[in-house]
């Protein structure tokens, strides 16, 4: 990407703001840091992208409920986030800083052998699989790979989708909440958010804070949903194939507000509250005057500053009968927050009309309350053919395995 | 110096939630020695204008930085044939080995110019410098120490963040720094280069 577009738009940006123009001595504090109270010292972790040898990736350190049991699937995959898998097998990881798109093969004795695919991106984290074609999207760029995994040693050039689906550039979205998440829609399509441009502003409801989606070849854009502040995880129930979505609220609203939420979208095209509201709670500075009851209402509340992210629904049959169906989601962890939240990986059981009737700590123990610590970040969640359920861990460059014996 | 450098390490390892960052500053200096030394200084304060001070970084600076130009997101030509294929444990070591130096200026330090160190001064805090930098401007974690770097050093870097030539890992620097002139840079560069 150009780095000269780039610097344009941020200076575009500057010379926009009637305040800066009057103030040009004046600059922006970080897009994290707008809102920080005087004195606060929190601010997001340090991500680590170097390999995180075996003996340190914390697999004992997870709890899980009776039965299940947590292994390592893979590790020495800094930064590894998203996953999708490919019609052989192989498990295709994203990442964010480190640019890198890893593919994570099984050797014949069972051990795990892991490949670089793809470098120097820009924060490839959405992964999509369709067919033997894996898409790449990295902030507005949009690679597909074909017949990847019969290529995986010598990868030939991608065919850029990136103009068929105009999504925002980095410099467009200042620099906030610019990475994607993807999704293979029952429908065909691809369905991904574009995030808000700001911790929270006031911006174009129809460009930004949105979930979307486009066919394959990036045409035909359509808005699934409104007012959805940054979505990193999405899913479509394997029955009613409605979409489901986690979102990440604001920050520098309080240790305790607001929730992160799941989302559920009834219609396509509605509208979740972004930045009024987040179900009944009004934003201290955006809410504008609206009555929160005028938008879609969260599917259930995640708790403030977790960082809710990957999410599916499992559809394998190795897990007991009351996990059918249910939503698997990561929670990445906290930073805006003095104490931590997060660390964990959630269930959210639904009954037969989809409302959320419990959210169960399924997979906890890499938050270490005592100490304000924590072990590694889980990110993603995939459902293997197996039934085995994949936990990506950003912080330690590990996938784990969670399996279940009676 | 061992001792240092393990004072060093457990300060390191208490600031980082749940980071057990590996690396050994014996092999580092050993590798520093071979391939580093040569431009960055045998004590890690660069007597090289235009190539940074790296004794006091911080270990997450380093290691980002290097880990960037080895992916071929941060191009920097010199360094190029350095961190090629450079695996993560060397970087990591490398790391830490500067960390542990004390930091300082370089000894070619020019004498204080009063009038551009006030005017550097008075653009810290209109600039938010101290958010990421820390009010010291040691740094934390992935934002490094710009106290005491060398001066030159440190206006190229803030001229090329300025001009779309450098992108860190997020575009935050590229925000902080739009719209200085010239003369602003130089000011700024003064005064942080003076800081010991």
């Amino acid at each position: 990407m150009s780095m000269r577009r780039f610097w344009l738009g941020v200076a575009t940006a500057l010379i926009a703001g009637p305040a800066l123009a009057q103030q040009p001595a004046q600059a922006p504090v970080p897009g994290w840091a707008v809102g920080r109270p005087e004195g606060s010292a929190l601010a997001p972790h340090a991500p680590r992208l170097t390999v995180t040898p075996l003996a340190e990736v914390p697999v004992a350190a997870i709890r899980l409920p009776q039965g299940f049991q947590a292994e390592v699937f893979a590790h020495g995959i800094p930064g590894a986030r998203t996953m999708a898998e490919g019609p052989n097998g192989t498990i295709f990881v994203g990442t964010r800083v480190i640019g890198r798109v890893y593919a994570v093969t099984r050797n014949p004795d069972g051990t795990t052998r892991v490949r670089t695919i793809a470098q120097g991106l820009t924060q490839p984290n959405g992964l999509v699989m369709i067919g033997n074609s894996l898409y790449v999207l990295a902030v507005n760029r949009v690679l597909r790979y074909d017949n990847i995994e019969a290529n995986l040693d010598t990868v030939p050039a991608p065919v850029d989708l990136t103009a068929a689906f105009g999504l925002p550039t980095e410099q467009e979205h200042g620099g906030n909440h610019h990475w994607k998440f993807a999704t293979l829609g029952p429908d065909g399509r691809i369905y991904t958010n574009v995030g808000v441009k700001c911790n929270i502003c006031e911006f174009d409801r129809d460009r930004f804070a949105l979930l979307v989606s486009f066919n394959p070849d990036g045409s035909g854009r359509r808005i699934e949903a409104r007012g959805v502040r940054n979505s990193v995880g999405m899913a479509h129930h394997p029955v009613t194939r409605e979409l489901w979505a986690t979102n990440h609220g604001r920050d520098w609203a309080g240790n305790d507000t607001p929730n992160d939420t799941l989302i559920r979208v009834r219609r396509s095209g509605e509208d979740h509250g972004f930045p009024f509201c987040v179900g009944d709670w009004r934003d201290p500075q955006y809410n504008a005057g609206r009555n929160c009851s005028e938008f879609a209402q969260p599917a259930a509340l995640l708790g403030p500053h977790t960082a809710a992210l990957g999410m599916r629904f499992y559809t394998g049959t190795m897990f007991p009968e009351q996990y059918r169906n249910q939503i698997f989601l990561a929670r990445r962890g906290s930073w805006n927050r003095e104490r931590l939240s997060g660390y964990d990986v959630l269930v959210a059981h639904l009954d037969a009309q989809g409302n959320v009737t419990r959210l169960e700590e399924f997979m906890t123990g890499l938050r270490d309350d005592a100490n304000q610590k924590f072990l590694d970040r889980p990110v993603d969640v995939h459902v293997m053919r197996d039934g085995s359920l994949l936990v990506s861990g950003e912080q330690m460059g590990a996938i784990y395995r969670i399996t279940y014996r009676r | 110096m061992r001792l240092r450098s393990l004072v060093a390490a457990a300060v390191l390892a208490a600031a980082l939630p749940g980071t057990a960052m590996g690396g050994d500053p014996a092999r580092g200096a050993a590798l520093a020695a071979e391939r580093c030394a040569a431009c960055h200084g045998a004590d890690g304060r660069s007597a090289m204008p235009d190539i940074p001070s790296l004794a006091g970084q911080q270990p997450g600076f380093t290691t980002l930085q290097m880990i960037l130009m080895r992916e071929g997101i941060r191009r920097v030509p010199a360094m190029q044939p350095f961190v090629e294929g450079m695996p993560d444990q060397d970087i990591e070591d490398l790391a830490a080995w500067f960390a542990s130096l004390p930091p300082g200026p370089p000894q070619d330090r020019r004498p204080r110019d009063a009038a551009l160190l006030a005017a550097g001064e008075a653009l810290i805090g209109p600039r938010n410098c101290a958010v990421c930098h820390l009010p010291s401007l040691a740094g934390r974690e992935q934002m490094p120490r710009i106290a005491g770097q060398r001066e030159e050093f440190l206006a190229r870097t803030m001229a090329g963040y300025r001009d779309g030539r450098r992108i860190g890992a997020d575009p935050q620097m590229n925000g902080a720094v739009a719209g200085l002139s010239d003369a602003e840079i130089a000011a700024l560069a003064h005064y942080l280069a003076q800081q010991d």
